[in-house]
């Protein structure tokens, strides 16, 4: 039986979720679409996923996203420690205690990001974008489709315990993981019929040593079994076709694992390819 | 996609070949509302040769599911691919569907 083909062009959306370094597996599957000429409508993306997802959307090429994601997600980012938060948590009677906390003094990764995306507005970009965070009061989905990308993007990878929750206008925002690690109801809520999406489950701690990295598994248990619900929630609700494109790694992927950020780009652009055959069967020919 | 049915006594197997997507599901889900239209609700779908499964194909399996179910029978899977069980585990399906190994084993699980 033949899929039903609409009486207008389906509209493609790429979402790409949380997973850090992961993410960057979406540079191969843009590389893919370009090569194939399979237009992109929208970009949604969250956490790590929105670094790439502002990258592409702005147009870059892959080697261009590539070069930007080396520069600015270094080991460095994380060294210099946010001490006065330390002692507010041991001592918060002492120093006192607010909801702005995070380990790590977040100067430096801001200073990155305002050197890797510049001025750039949400609504410049070449393709819709759509970069989501959480709201740290109410935990609701915050979507940001206009306004400074830097502002979005900071909220939008406000990793809990790591850097403070980003304020944007009255909201004070923390990672969009929280509220969905693959936001792919943004997407069907923009109007997409194909989406294609990537997303990865954040990993599990093989030792627990510290009581970071304790908190850090009860992220991931749970964030893990969002990711779930969320997704079947949005297979059964959408009207067309999510495709999933999950890519595999042989070697463990760190947080700052920037070298392995090449093999993280064959891989997504080998599961890329495999549905290439389908996509080209719901899109149409690929144009003259 | 290729559907071949076989029927052992009282189930039936139904063995799937390709990619199980929106091109695909309709002729799925005919074959499975086939079988249960015709009183076999104990269903196994071998799929040893299935490399993919989207949203389309999720829904049809979900519909299988319930319709079997509803008849006092199941769909229940044997031999599912890596690639596809992770898509299956991400939807949540690998909390509601029995799955086997493999075909002998999931027709055997009808017998209890």
């Amino acid at each position: 039986m033949e899929a039903e083909v609409p009486s207008r062009r389906s509209r493609i959306a790429v979402v790409i979720g949380s997973g850090s370094v992961k993410c960057a597996a979406a540079i191969g599957l843009f590389k893919v679409l370009q090569r194939e000429g399979i237009p992109v409508d929208m970009v949604v993306g969250c956490s790590g996923g929105a670094i790439y997802a502002a990258f592409l959307a702005l147009g870059h090429d892959a080697a261009t996203a590539e070069k930007k994601t080396r520069e600015l997600w270094t080991r460095d980012i994380t060294h210099r420690r946010n001490t006065r938060a330390l002692l507010r948590a041991i001592l918060p009677q002492v120093f006192g205690f607010d909801e702005r906390f995070g380990l790590v003094d977040d100067r430096r990764v801001l200073e990155r990001l305002r050197d890797g995306l510049g001025d750039s507005r949400i609504e410049d970009a070449r393709i819709p974008l759509h970069l989501t965070a959480t709201d740290f009061h109410t935990g609701e989905q915050v979507v940001f489709s206009r306004g400074p990308l830097v502002e979005a993007v900071r909220a939008s990878i406000a990793i809990p315990y790591i850097f403070e929750p980003w304020r944007v206008g009255d909201r004070l925002l923390v990672d969009g993981f929280l509220s969905d690690p693959m936001p792919i109801g943004v997407a069907i809520r923009e109007g997409a019929d194909v989406i294609i999406t990537m997303g990865f489950e954040s990993p599990y701690q093989t030792k627990v040593t510290s009581a970071l990295r304790f908190a850090f598994q009860i992220s991931s248990i749970t964030s893990n079994n969002l990711l779930k619900a969320n997704y079947a929630f949005h297979n059964l609700a959408h009207h067309h076709e999510i495709l999933p494109i999950l890519p595999q790694f042989q070697h463990k992927i760190h947080l700052f694992d920037t070298d392995k950020i090449p093999y993280v780009i064959e891989e997504g652009e080998r599961a890329a390819e495999k549905q290439i055959p389908y996509l080209r069967g719901l899109v149409g020919p690929r144009p003259a | 996609m290729d559907i071949r049915i076989e029927r052992r006594e009282r189930v039936s197997v139904i063995a799937v070949e390709g990619s199980v997507d929106g091109a695909t599901a309709p002729a799925l889900v005919a074959s499975f509302r086939e079988e249960v239209l015709g009183g076999m609700v104990r269903i196994v779908g071998d799929f040893s040769g299935v490399d993919y499964t989207s949203s389309a194909g999720l829904r049809a399996l979900l519909e299988t599911v319930k319709e079997t179910r509803q008849r006092g029978g199941d769909l229940r899977l044997a031999s599912v691919q890596p690639d596809v069980w992770r898509v299956l585990d991400l939807a949540g399906f690998t909390g509601i569907l029995k799955l086997y190994g493999d075909t002998d084993a999931a027709v055997a699980s009808f017998a209890g």
